[in-house]
């Protein structure tokens, strides 16, 4: 990994730190097959990705995921209707992500999907996709010409990639995509969802940066923490840190406008920042009471308190003037 | 349940017409497709033409039936359950239909309905032998998770205590933890306990057996509304929900001194659930009970349910320490449990509130018939579930069981009753307590920091003989060990990753 490389007398306490993160996508995606299990919402693919989930999850746990995925979709939705899907999706920090796989099953294909995590995560969702055909199946239909690019730290088709990168490093970053044929020209979308905190604010404001200033017509969505600086927030800190896993860019996380500063001081025209109790309120009211009845949540505080401290913020810039600007819940 | 997700697009037959002749052959040949992607695992594509066929011909059971398999391959077992559910509707004698509900509910955990199904099959096809074993795989499990639940009529339940043969288990050589002196729970056996839990060990589970066989026959013998005396000289301690934390606990003891017959405790439900060591809290509370019957008082909680066990981790906790067997047993025990206390004739203690109706006597309370899971509605259900309001008269409950009750309603309760104030718990108050309803309505919450998350206090309650007016103490959380976040621990170590 490049950032070894270049510091050997830290690697190994720096790659305890990324370990740790690493770590956190199993957590998520295991949480998520569950809430999947239960009926929350549906995706097919995650069960290729990630084991069964041990024991039972908490109601508030799966609602909240439940809100993060449709909150999220719903932003990446608006942005391929307004370009019509001629576009580029990236997902920054993919982790076991199935969104491709969900996307192509309802015909709404970015021109090309990119993810990029770790080499070892990277490599584990390779093996995945390569040793279970519901999940290769999608990328050879969706990909046309020759064989496809396989590497233990990359995958590339026609439609959809996987590059194996640092998000700190982002003229690395940069290459490697370009090497996948990524498009600077084409409206693209940046996905990061419990990313940026765990690098520092100078290192999330350098991947912001350079998405601003590579990409001339762009958003960025950004899940995670907000609201931290409460005794909700110290108590999740010192949790991880227990964990050896670093907040490190909780800063950012202490309110909505601290996020959308980020945003707006780090090249992006717009920025908008709402907390996950908004924007479970905004999702279709039908369907979330679906959801409610399928466990009772004992008690709603911890829910709301839950969901106060997490926020889906997304910025924009629009040198086609394609209306990005207004893409909003 | 998932009819607005997947509810059909312009285009379909709409509802009122029937499908034409041709739209019911274009129905099979997207159904063949779908059969053929199934056939080549492709469960994605197979929902889809399924879908497709459902569009045109919504009625075909069969649609739904093999719709609700690929469902189950792909895990989206609640829609899986919804198509099943759909398809025995249409036609009662299909028969796959009834067999794919089962596997939904089998993979929902819901045994005892899976079961039904199974054994509908079992009926219809006498010579199927993959429909035997599943009825009997199912039974096993259903036998396995709750003996009683699982065969009992109304009339006659029968009792996991009459399967246990506890005299014949043993302890090993090798066990050093704490022991019933002579098959009694002693003072020295419940401080040795608590020291033992405190180190994160394991009573034996012969021990615990003993606990709840005991502890469920005294319970029994108690009435609905347990009705004591404070002389003026004495006093007693009421605490509110513990939810499992039992180093919180272990604190309460430590600020206001063990139970006695001189320092008695009421305990006001919500023992279990959402903390990571609810079955010490429990065994250690059940330990008390049988130490001093007449001096230490346990009410249900919410919490001391199936369904709420079921989501909110005792049940997974008790598996994971023990059995599914004594988890059965705690569940019995659970339904013995007082719903309310009244002290002196004028302070009534209850976990959750007070009622959805006008005219309820302690005589009402008194004759419920309490042992069983607790209704939808009606008093017993009200008594564990209910919260006051501001504002007077009642309302829907925010958390859509029971009701919420405005202080005219306390008022006329307690006149028509002859009480001062009603003590309850089940909500988490920043202080610990609140005094609502012009000091006629108490609340009493005792897990601070609830889940690790809430960062509140936790409080109990001092009353005197001499004065019945409430006295409130409040206490922090302490320290707990780090438990690995499995469904009962808190919430927030399974977070940052959200």
């Amino acid at each position: 990994m490049a950032a070894a490389a270049r510091d050997p007398l830290s690697a190994a306490g720096l790659d305890e730190a990324d370990e740790a993160v690493r770590g956190t996508c199993e957590d998520a995606s295991v949480c998520k097959r569950f809430a999947v299990s239960v009926g929350y919402w549906k995706d097919p693919y995650i069960q290729y990705f990630v084991r069964q989930a041990k024991e039972r999850k908490a109601p508030e746990i799966n609602r909240g995921y439940y809100a993060r995925v449709h909150g999220v979709s719903y932003l990446i939705k608006a942005f391929l209707k307004k370009t019509d899907c001629n576009c580029q999706i990236v997902n920054l920090g993919a982790g076991m992500d199935t969104l491709f796989w969900r996307l192509k099953d309802e015909n709404l294909l970015p021109r090309k999907y990119f993810e990029v995590d770790f080499p070892m995560i990277v490599a584990r969702k390779i093996h995945n996709i390569k040793s279970k055909p519901p999940l290769s199946k999608p990328i050879m239909e969706s990909h046309s010409g020759d064989s496809l690019l396989i590497d233990s730290h990359s995958l590339d088709s026609s439609r959809y990639s996987i590059v194996g990168a640092d998000l700190r490093f982002s003229s690395d970053l940069e290459e490697k995509l370009k090497k996948h044929n990524l498009d600077i020209h084409l409206p693209t979308l940046l996905v990061a969802e419990c990313v940026l905190v765990y690098m520092t604010p100078q290192q999330s404001a350098n991947l912001l940066k350079w998405a601003a200033s590579t990409f001339p017509v762009a958003m960025f969505i950004n899940y995670e923490q907000v609201n931290m600086t409460d005794r909700f927030g110290q108590i999740m800190i010192e949790n991880l840190q227990r964990r050896q896993c670093n907040l490190a860019g909780v800063e950012i996380c202490r309110s909505l406008d601290s996020q959308r500063e980020r945003l707006l001081l780090n090249g992006w025209e717009t920025a908008r920042a709402i907390d996950m109790m908004k924007v479970y309120s905004f999702l279709p009211q039908a369907d979330v009471k679906r959801i409610e009845g399928l466990e009772f949540l004992d008690e709603k505080e911890l829910f709301e308190q839950l969901m106060q401290h997490y926020c889906i913020c997304w910025a924009s810039k629009d040198s086609s003037n394609l209306g990005l600007a207004s893409i909003t819940f | 349940m998932a009819e607005g997700e997947r509810a059909e697009s312009g285009g379909g037959p709409g509802p009122g017409r029937p499908p034409s002749p041709a739209e019911l052959e274009r129905a099979e040949a997207l159904k063949t497709r779908a059969n053929e992607f199934f056939k080549g695992k492709d469960y994605e594509n197979a929902v889809k033409y399924y879908s497709s066929a459902i569009e045109l011909n919504p009625t075909n059971a069969i649609y739904y039936g093999n719709r609700s398999l690929a469902y189950l391959r792909t895990e989206c077992y609640g829609y899986a359950l919804a198509d099943a559910t759909r398809a025995v509707e249409l036609d009662k004698k299909y028969v796959k239909g009834y067999y794919r509900r089962a596997a939904s509910n089998m993979a929902l955990g819901k045994f005892k309905a899976a079961l039904r199904d199974y054994e509908t099959v079992v009926k219809v096809r006498p010579n199927d032998k993959d429909a035997k074993l599943k009825y009997q795989e199912c039974h096993k499990i259903v036998k396995q998770k709750a003996f009683e639940r699982a065969i009992a009529s109304d009339e006659h339940k029968r009792s996991v205590v009459d399967s246990l043969d506890i005299e014949s288990m043993t302890i090993e050589d090798e066990y050093s933890g704490p022991k019933l002196d002579g098959g009694k729970v002693t003072l020295a056996f419940m401080k040795e306990l608590m020291q033992w839990y405190k180190e994160q060990k394991k009573l034996h589970r012969k021990c615990a057996y003993q606990i709840l066989v005991q502890v469920k026959e005294v319970l029994a013998k108690l009435p609905t509304l347990v009705e004591t005396t404070l002389k003026e000289t004495e006093k007693v301690t009421v605490c509110g929900d513990t939810h499992g934390q039992y180093y919180d606990l272990l604190n309460i003891f430590e600020l206001n001194g063990l139970p006695s017959e001189s320092n008695p405790y009421i305990f006001n439900g919500d023992f279990v659930d959402r903390g990571s060591f609810s079955v010490e809290v429990i065994l250690t509370l059940f330990g008390f009970k049988l130490l001093y019957p007449d001096h230490f008082h346990l009410l249900r909680g919410n919490h001391e349910t199936d369904n709420m066990n079921q989501i909110y981790g005792f049940e997974g906790e008790v598996k994971a320490k023990y059995t599914a067997q004594m988890f059965a047993l705690f569940s019995e025990v659970f339904e013995w449990l007082p719903l309310a206390q009244c002290i002196n004739g004028k302070v009534l203690i209850m976990h959750g509130g007070l009622f959805s109706e006008d005219g309820v006597t302690l005589d009402d309370i008194r004759k419920i018939e309490r042992n069983r899971q607790p209704p939808d509605s009606g008093p017993m259900c009200d008594l564990l579930w209910s919260d006051p309001q501001p504002q007077n008269g009642r309302s829907v409950s925010k958390r859509g069981v029971s009701c919420q009750f405005g202080p005219d309603v306390t008022k006329s309760f307690l006149e028509r009753n002859r009480l001062d104030y009603i003590i309850r718990s089940h909500e988490v108050k920043p202080e610990g307590y609140e005094v609502a309803h012009d000091g006629k309505c108490v609340t009493v919450f005792s897990a601070p920091n609830y889940c690790d998350q809430m960062g509140n206090k936790g409080s109990y309650i001092h009353l005197r003989g001499s004065d019945l007016r409430p006295d409130f103490h409040q206490f922090t959380a302490v320290p707990h060990p780090n438990v690995k976040p499995m469904m009962y621990a808190n919430t927030l170590l399974q977070l940052g990753m959200m």
